[in-house]
């Protein structure tokens, strides 16, 4: 298909509020767990206290004898009864290998051992607690210790390990050079919606509601695991509250409560424990990096070698590789890169807001830093110096990069010019204040994805995909593209997602829903002008006209000057509603994706042509980051009064949505740099502030002034919309701005995440 | 009986509680286990599910409801606790069907949320913050505020519509 698609309308772009903010406000949005059926019976998982071992016995009678239990599950009656599905990382669908319920054996703490299912959810955990487990135990391993130089490990799958040149010679031979660890903790994404899943069944037919970023993948994995085909399951997520990566793979527990509501032949709903959500899915891996940075006396950088340390369960090799992006950030003709899985008695990690870019940015923008101070040269001039339209690895160009005037822009709204580079040498009473900046970037990633767009008489378009909102702004910005290319107001646009009855749609992952179902909603409606501008140019007010030049605009087709009302050119081809049908392709996917991409989606398997393999160009959406903290000078209390971030990211479609979207990731960036920590008992592997409480993320009081500036940027190559994504892009760098910016405050250059009071002591 | 078919057991009716719950100006019948929380009672029995579970233990500020008029935490609070006093939940906040109460327009006016969870629980507090005066200045919205997580972290939008709303419930006060 080869359609000219361009946004010339006054729609896309336009700052509008949410469309589905009034459902939100008013508590009417129905979220999986809000969902309640007739006689549904409730679940209740039990988890293992252990990290490594087998459990020795099971005794469920005093459970059992608990009012209203119905159904206990353990290994021994659901062994075999879930079918081993292949890990996500690997093209499938599952966030572990680890099959719930198959064994006796234990692979991680918080393992599920058993579900109870009872009349009530308080009969429910009062059995749960009284299930009596004896473990044969055996001495776990925990993790790296960050703070000590690991051994360079095995390489795990797909190792790309991106460089080139001779990095080794160039830094023995570099006038400035750097040598530094840093590390980065267990995080977890903690969305306020608890895992929940609602598992009903009508006759064969299985409904699973259960927040998802990935409904397509959901119903076929659920297929799969429980041997069944996958028109036999329908997955429901109108609504998700909250998700940052947790819910785009399949989690173990929803399985179990398909096969208890099965057994029951009533709807089962399982709500996990915030403290069972820490092991229920997956979580950021704590990781290490060695950064080596060779520059001449002018600050070019002339060497640059990042080896990368990360966790991962014993059942999986699973590592985000951030080596990918630092490696060609900066213009640096020798480069080396390499990245080591250190297996652990841990469940396995997964996605968390910008996988990749959020420990390996830290650590290679903590380094530039350091470089730029040795130097004695301003950090943003460093930036400008090694800036590169070039991809420095593959020699290609970037499709479009506006870091610079990022900077620039940023720099000037913040007052960077009245920073005095000596640390320690701005205070304020009783506070050292210190200024930092770092760069933000995230790859442009995109997939196929298809759309069914109906446009009735009467004026007012559905749009149909199965799409996610997450807090995204999926529903307002898919509701102004469709607007846009049907000429009709943004309120006669009706916009369903998160059902896997839809037509099949992206994983709501690597940010890029916005661009791949945009463009499919963009050709969708062209599918419907190009009908009605076809059937118009042979009878009516616009006979004659070529069907290429008429358009839909104000609810009419006009062309050549001609015009005529929408209703009567939609009644001239049938009598209902007209529907436009598209299945988009990026432009620049690879020939596999071309040829299967629309197959794998609809079987619920990711098909994204990433940042790096976009043709013959890389594709990156860029940033800068510039922060204010005040440290207290007795009690080393940090503050982050101010942040500053520019972002270009080619066309912004809905610019209240995005700013949130960014806003909400430089907070994350704070949470990121000084908050968020899981902390593990290395003794037994395991995760010791399992809540809200002990698990720091900012509140209200954390925040104050935090100013986001979208930079314009077009970029044609990217895909027709010219759209790259924001929903990662400004958590990246933020944790690094501010160690700089502590640095800066103090002379402490902090290397190992998060920086509490203590290290400044 | 095969090993591996449901247990038969049922609930015994012996412990449950008969109350009547007041919620947004309403009373409901209710038959309970006393152990039900005024959360539960809410989403799970009475099908008013815009109160959010977000923690049951008190951290996170999700399930902030009124109880006569205080906001409370329900996922703290045992359902059988609050008969004969009068419970206002997010769906009884709106002056009626087609006009949203100040705080409600406020957020939808400034983006302060993304994914919405959190919200109904943060407008809760933010009209209590209001009307106990705890709302006057920036830095007492935000402190009086940081019992409310938001994991999608709208807090400058959060500041600014309480902002807009205090205005307006000021106003109409008059």
């Amino acid at each position: 298909m080869s359609v000219q698609i361009k946004a010339n309308g006054d729609m896309i772009g336009r700052a509008v509020p949410r469309i589905d903010g009034r459902l939100k406000v008013t508590g009417a949005a129905c979220y999986p767990s809000d969902v309640v059926l007739d006689d549904t019976a409730h679940a209740f998982l039990v988890m293992s206290t252990i990290a490594r071992g087998r459990i020795s016995a099971l005794d469920l009678t005093e459970a059992q004898a608990v009012d209203g239990v119905i159904d206990i599950l353990t290994y021994e009656n659901t062994k075999g009864k879930v079918h081993k599905v292949r890990f996500f990382a690997l093209g499938g669908y599952t966030s572990t290998s680890i099959v719930p319920l198959d064994t006796r054996k234990i692979w991680h703490d918080g393992q599920i051992i058993a579900m109870v299912v009872a009349e009530t959810f308080e009969a429910a955990r009062e059995a749960a607690y009284m299930i009596r487990v004896d473990y044969m135990e055996r001495r776990a391993v925990s993790g790296l210790d960050g703070r000590k130089p690991q051994p360079r490990a095995a390489a795990g799958f797909l190792s790309s390990e991106p460089g080139v040149g001779d990095p080794e010679t160039a830094y023995q031979e570099a006038d400035v050079k750097i040598d530094a660890y840093y590390s980065t903790p267990a995080q977890h994404h903690n969305a306020i919606e608890l895992y929940a899943t609602t598992c009903a069944w009508s006759g064969d037919q299985l409904t699973v509601y259960e927040s998802s970023q990935y409904v397509y993948g959901l119903k076929n994995g659920v297929a799969k695991q429980l041997g069944i085909r996958p028109e036999r399951v329908r997955a429901v997520s109108p609504f998700v509250g909250g998700a940052f990566g947790s819910k785009a793979a399949i989690t173990p527990r929803t399985a179990l409560v398909a096969i208890a509501a099965k057994r029951l032949g009533r709807p089962v709903k399982l709500v996990a424990t915030r403290q069972q959500g820490f092991t229920v899915s997956s979580y950021r891996a704590e990781t290490q990096h060695h950064i080596k940075l060779g520059a001449d006396r002018s600050g070019r950088l002339t060497s640059l070698s990042h080896e990368g340390w990360e966790i991962s369960s014993r059942a999986d090799d699973y590592k985000v590789a951030g080596t990918d992006t630092t490696s060609l950030l900066y213009a640096c003709p020798n480069v080396a890169t390499h990245v080591n899985i250190v297996h652990a008695d841990r469940s396995t990690p997964g996605f968390m807001r910008s996988p990749a870019e959020v420990p390996y940015m830290f650590a290679l923008e903590s380094a530039m830093d350091e470089l730029a101070v040795k130097l004695r040269m301003d950090p943003v001039e460093l930036r400008r110096l090694n800036d590169t339209q070039i991809d420095p690895i593959n020699q290609k160009p970037f499709s479009s990069r506006s870091l610079i005037a990022c900077y620039d822009r940023a720099a000037a709204a913040f007052g960077w010019a009245k920073r005095n580079p000596e640390p320690g040498s701005m205070q304020d009473r009783d506070w050292l204040i210190g200024w930092g900046c770092a760069t933000a970037c995230y790859p442009t990633n995109i997939g196929p994805a298809e759309v069914r767009v109906t446009l009735a008489p009467n004026g007012k378009a559905r749009v149909r995909t199965a799409g996610h909102d997450l807090g995204t702004g999926a529903y307002t910005a898919i509701a102004l593209t469709a607007a846009e290319f049907l000429g009709i107001p943004l309120e006669d646009v009706n916009v369903e997602l998160g059902d896997s009855s839809l037509p099949p749609a992206p994983v709501a992952g690597g940010s890029n829903a916005t661009a791949s179902i945009c463009n499919a909603v963009a050709h969708a409606c062209e599918d419907i002008r190009e009908r009605l501008a076809r059937a118009a140019s042979h009878e009516g007010a616009l006979r004659g006209v070529d069907p290429a030049v008429i358009r839909l605009r104000e609810g009419m087709l006009v062309g050549a000057d001609k015009s005529e009302p929408l209703k009567s050119a939609l009644l001239r081809i049938g009598f209902g509603p007209v529907e436009g049908h598209a299945k988009y392709t990026p432009e620049v996917a690879s020939v596999p994706i071309k040829l299967l991409g629309h197959t794998l989606l609809s079987k619920g398997i990711p098909v994204l042509t990433v940042g790096t393999s976009a043709g013959n160009h890389v594709q990156y959406a860029f940033g800068a980051e510039f922060v204010e903290v005040r440290v207290h000078k007795r009690t080393r209390e940090i503050r982050v009064p101010r942040l500053v971030g520019a972002f270009a990211a080619g066309r912004i479609v809905s610019p209240i949505t995005a700013r949130s979207q960014l806003l909400g990731a430089l907070i994350w960036g704070v949470a990121s740099a000084l908050h968020e920590e899981t902390e593990i008992d290395e003794r037994v592997a395991r995760y010791v502030n399992k809540d809200l409480a002990d698990y720091m993320i900012p509140v209200s009081a954390d925040i104050r002034d935090v100013e986001v500036i979208l930079v314009p940027e077009e970029d044609n190559k990217v895909n027709a919309l010219g759209i790259k994504g924001v929903g990662e892009l400004g958590n990246v760098g933020t944790n690094a701005a501010i160690a700089n910016a502590v640095y800066h405050a103090t002379g402490r250059r902090i290397r190992n995440l998060p920086i509490r009071m203590e290290d400044l002591l | 009986m095969d090993a591996n078919s449901p247990l038969k057991a049922s609930l015994s009716a012996s412990r449950a509680l008969k109350l009547v719950l007041s919620v947004n100006g309403r009373d409901h019948r209710l038959s309970l286990d006393p152990r039900v929380t005024l959360l539960d009672a809410l989403r799970e029995h009475l099908g008013l599910t815009g109160t959010k579970k977000g923690c049951d233990q008190g951290q996170c500020g999700a399930c902030t409801v009124h109880v006569d008029g205080q906001r409370v935490l329900s996922c703290l609070t045992l359902a059988a606790s609050v008969e004969g006093k009068a419970v206002t939940t997010i769906e009884g906040l709106a002056l009626d069907e087609s006009t949203l109460h100040p705080m409600q327009q406020a957020f939808m006016d400034h983006d302060a949320f993304q994914c919405g969870y959190c919200t109904p629980g943060q407008i809760m507090s933010a009209v209590a913050c209001v009307m106990e005066g705890l709302a006057e200045t920036d830095d007492d919205i935000r402190e009086y505020m940081s019992g409310n997580l938001c994991r999608c972290a709208a807090y400058p939008n959060i500041v600014a519509a309480i902002k807009q709303a205090r205005a307006e419930m000021k106003r109409s006060r008059k």
